[in-house]
């Protein structure tokens, strides 16, 4: 009874420790499953964190290639046309549509359709129309319809996965700055697939993209339709300046003409009046008494004049037809300034004017025609002459300007007035003033002047101040040493 | 044996099926084409694809399914069609079947009606091998396994793929000669001297305690350890069924139940398709009453390694015969898990087997293959997300 006894109790004591163990080993093991479930819940949350990830990282990879695509196009319909199967694809949708809003028709316009049959797109396009104004007031809000997510006053969700056959889907407002809005749809048939914010931000950008470029390319072809107009109106008008130019020419070749001929008609007449006024003055043909001689000379000065006038005026028309010549060769600009100064010089002694030249040596040297260029001067300075009051001064200088000769004539003489300064090298303009009115000229001067000067392709200015005086400058071709040519 | 494969995804769908034919032609050469397997992505399941391809081929045998995508040495595609052309060797021979209307006829009577038709004629030779293509939408999956194998019997090799679509769960499409058939099962018997080496891996792991399936009845599990089945997903997740009805796709191809099945190595998978008003789980393949289950947890790093595995298996099996192709049949949820890195079981495959070999693949709502595939004698199983290599030889 004992040894029994005593078996027994060990074999309590064996059963106790085995439940202790046991116990121990059950909470170790529920223990162990709590450990399990917080690792299949966190390791839930990191595979979620990872989809999303990649479908970001993939999203937009393909959005920055579909945005390269898309902003590069300037024509509203390509625009849509570059979204394609594969980019839809990866970024994980195989449907989708864009209609945009036309506001002369009052309707929506399909611009891009992927993923659908004909039959469909009817029945999508007659839908859309009917609940227009729910499309058109998500446009205005510009929020993003979600299979997730429905804005109040949207259609229900079940509506759209009807019409679109989906069984997720986005729906984004497409809003350019100007012009027609609109929205794009992408969906999925995939049941496996969810709307993540993530798709929700990535088919914003695109949104936003497609409006940019839409703009872009409104505003492009507003550019390229104002310029096509401009293009037109320089075209016209370049045809009717071409035209006037024509015209003018025509007319000019004719005023010369008329001028030539008229001129030549003028001087053999001129020539047998002065002729005659000359023999009747010398008294060949019997004394003459003073009242006519009187007469007799101011014949013989005023055909002087006409002479003169006439042979301008063909000199003019000349240069202008191009039939005169320019001799060109290498002369001193000093010695011809001197010269003709000398000319001119008891008249200035007569009315105590000063006369002073400069020339530096740099400047001595010139390319022109020896006797076209004493006439510039002799009218030049001539004019200076008569408008320089008495104590006055003139003066002629040189400088390099450019690499060009630069002459100013300078006189201290009543100066011209701002709005007469355009016109004293057109033909027969004179300045309205004292002197004019006093002594006579042809109006020819000023226009020989520019016409012998632009034939050496130079040019002609004046600045000039009332009352102090009046400056002309022209340039001529500077040469190095001696040298002689033909202007033609 | 000589074979000649041919792709395309050109999106005129004639065009591409025109294309892929030539190719394949090309490729097989002067020898006669005795056997064409098929596998299109869903948009090319029409009418006009087949009558193309007979027109091309002839009256030559043909099977295959669709699929949301198709695996070649050349990428992973989401569109287009892929033919194998197979010209078999003088000591094989084969037989095609198909059996329609599975849901109707239920799927173990259809089972076993195509277990006759693939026999028909064989009975006498020596058998080697059975692809078999069924819908991915047959709730049934175990079933139609278990009808077969009563005629081809328990531990003939058998590997099958379920068709898939776009993971729109709406229709699939079987190919058997001209005809595109739904809710139908059709596929090949092997007999004679054909070399294979077979691999099937799915690389999720246990976690958490052994539990007890005390109520099922096919595949619907309505209590584990007394209580309704779902609360296995509420505790570990702590979402209430609602809550997981919302997620259920997603967090059963992360964390599936695993069936214990004594004398394998791995567990067997089985996806949750969906969660009864009384607490019921409803999974992609049967659960027996009784049996042990565990939660299993995958991750991209182990359900590579699965593929790894799974190559070496089929590269082993095939011991030193020269190999002619590589089958792929690869779970659809294993291309959800992988995401972006998707391509790399592809890259796993060609490191395994070569970047030349011809390669031919598809996504699959199910795979069917054995589990203790080393021995040859492993009973086939209705599985989820595993990847199945077949590697065939001279």
């Amino acid at each position: 009874m004992g040894t029994l006894g005593i078996a027994l109790f060990y074999k309590m004591q064996q059963n106790k420790e085995l439940r202790n163990r046991m116990d121990s080993l059950n909470t170790s093991l529920e223990e162990m499953d709590e450990q399990a479930k917080l690792i299949m819940r966190t390791d839930m949350e990191l595979n979620k964190t990872q989809e999303e990830l990649d479908k970001k990282i993939s999203g937009l990879n393909t959005l920055q290639k579909l945005s390269r695509d898309v902003s590069t196009t300037f024509e509203e319909k390509q625009i849509f046309k570059k979204i394609n199967n594969e980019y839809l694809e990866e970024l994980g949708f195989e449907k989708s549509l864009a209609f945009l809003w036309n506001d002369l028709e009052k309707r929506f316009g399909l611009f891009l359709s992927l993923g659908y049959n004909e039959s469909e797109i009817v029945k999508i396009k007659n839908t859309v129309e009917a609940d227009k104004m729910s499309y058109l007031n998500l446009i205005h809000t510009g929020k993003t319809a979600s299979s997730v997510f429905i804005p109040e006053d949207f259609l229900p969700a079940d509506k759209i996965y009807g019409l679109f056959l989906v069984h997720a889907f986005i729906i984004c407002p497409i809003v350019p700055q100007e012009g027609n809005q609109g929205f794009i749809f992408v969906g999925t048939q995939n049941t496996e697939s969810r709307i993540t914010d993530g798709d929700r931000e990535l088919i914003t950008i695109l949104a936003n993209q497609i409006g940019q470029t839409l703009d872009n390319a409104r505003l492009f072809e507003k550019i390229w339709r104002s310029q096509q107009e401009l293009e037109i109106k320089v075209e016209e008008r370049t045809r009717q300046l071409s035209q006037a130019l024509e015209e003018v020419s025509k007319l000019s070749r004719r005023k010369s003409e008329f001028i030539s001929s008229v001129s030549h008609e003028l001087r053999t007449p001129l020539t047998s009046i002065k002729g005659y006024a000359a023999i009747l003055l010398a008294g060949k043909l019997g004394a003459v008494p003073d009242e006519i001689r009187e007469r007799l000379s101011k014949i013989n000065r005023h055909s002087d004049e006409l002479v003169h006038m006439v042979n301008d005026l063909l000199d003019i028309s000349r240069i202008e037809s191009g039939k005169v010549d320019m001799r060109l060769e290498s002369l001193e600009l000093s010695s011809l300034v001197d010269k003709v100064a000398d000319m001119l010089g008891e008249q200035m002694k007569t009315k105590n004017i000063v006369f002073s030249s400069n020339v530096p040596a740099e400047c001595q040297r010139i390319l022109a025609d020896r006797s076209q260029m004493e006439r510039v001067f002799t009218n030049l300075l001539g004019n200076a002459l008569k408008f320089t009051p008495e104590n006055g001064k003139i003066s002629v200088n040189a400088r390099l300007v450019n690499n060009l000769i630069q002459v100013d004539v300078s006189d201290t003489g009543f100066g011209i007035p701002e709005e007469d300064r355009e016109n004293i090298f057109e033909e027969f303009y004179r300045v309205d003033n004292m002197i004019n009115q006093e002594v006579k000229g042809t109006g020819l001067g000023l226009t020989l002047v520019r016409k012998i000067i632009e034939a050496h392709q130079g040019r002609i200015w004046v600045k000039s101040k009332l009352g102090e005086g009046s400056t002309f400058s022209f340039t001529l071709k500077k040469i190095e040493g001696n040298g002689s040519g033909n202007a033609g | 044996m000589n074979i000649g494969f041919g792709f395309s995804q050109a999106k005129d769908h004639i065009q591409a099926t025109n294309d892929a034919i030539c190719q394949a032609m090309i490729n097989l050469g002067r020898s006669h084409v005795h056997l064409a397997i098929v596998f299109t992505t869903i948009e090319f399941a029409h009418p006009l694809v087949f009558t193309t391809a007979h027109n091309l081929l002839g009256e030559i045998p043909m099977v295959g399914c669709s699929s949301l995508g198709i695996f070649t040495n050349k990428g992973i595609f989401k569109h287009g069609f892929a033919i194998l052309l197979i010209s078999l060797g003088e000591q094989m021979f084969f037989n095609i079947a198909a059996v329609k209307e599975v849901n109707k006829k239920t799927a173990l009577v259809a089972g076993r009606e195509m277990g006759e038709k693939l026999l028909y004629g064989c009975k006498e030779v020596r058998r080697s091998l059975s692809i078999i293509f069924s819908d991915g939408l047959i709730s049934e999956g175990t079933n139609l396994i278990r009808g077969l194998q009563e005629n081809l019997g328990r531990s003939f090799p058998l590997i099958g793929a379920s068709a898939s679509d776009n993971f729109v769960f709406q229709k699939t499409f079987q190919y058997y000669n001209k005809e595109m058939l739904s809710e139908s099962c059709c596929g090949v018997l092997f007999g004679g001297r054909l070399n294979f080496g077979l691999g099937i891996k799915h690389g999720w792991k246990p976690l958490g305690k052994i539990r007890s399936v005390t109520r099922s009845s096919g595949n619907v599990v309505h209590e584990i350890d007394g209580k309704p089945a779902v609360k296995l997903y509420e505790d570990y997740f702590a979402k209430d069924s609602l809550e997981l009805a919302k997620e259920l796709r997603r967090i059963s191809i992360f964390y599936p139940i695993g069936v214990y099945l004594p004398g394998e190595k791995e567990y067997l998978l089985r996806n949750i398709i969906s969660i009864k008003d009384d607490g019921s789980l409803i999974t992609q393949g049967d659960v027996p009453a009784e049996s042990k289950i565990r939660l299993m947890i995958g991750t991209k790093d182990s359900c590579l390694a699965a593929a790894v595995s799974s190559c070496a298996e089929a590269k082993k099996n095939l011991g030193l015969q020269k190999i002619k192709f590589v089958m792929v049949f690869d779970s659809a949820s294993r291309f959800t898990l992988l995401g972006r890195q998707h391509l790399r079981e592809l890259e796993v495959i060609k490191e395994a087997f070569g970047k030349d070999t011809p390669l031919i693949g598809i996504y699959t709502y199910g795979e069917q293959a054995p589990l203790k595939s080393i021995s040859y004698l492993g009973q086939s199983y209705f599985h989820n997300q595993s990847i199945n290599i077949l590697a065939v030889g001279e």
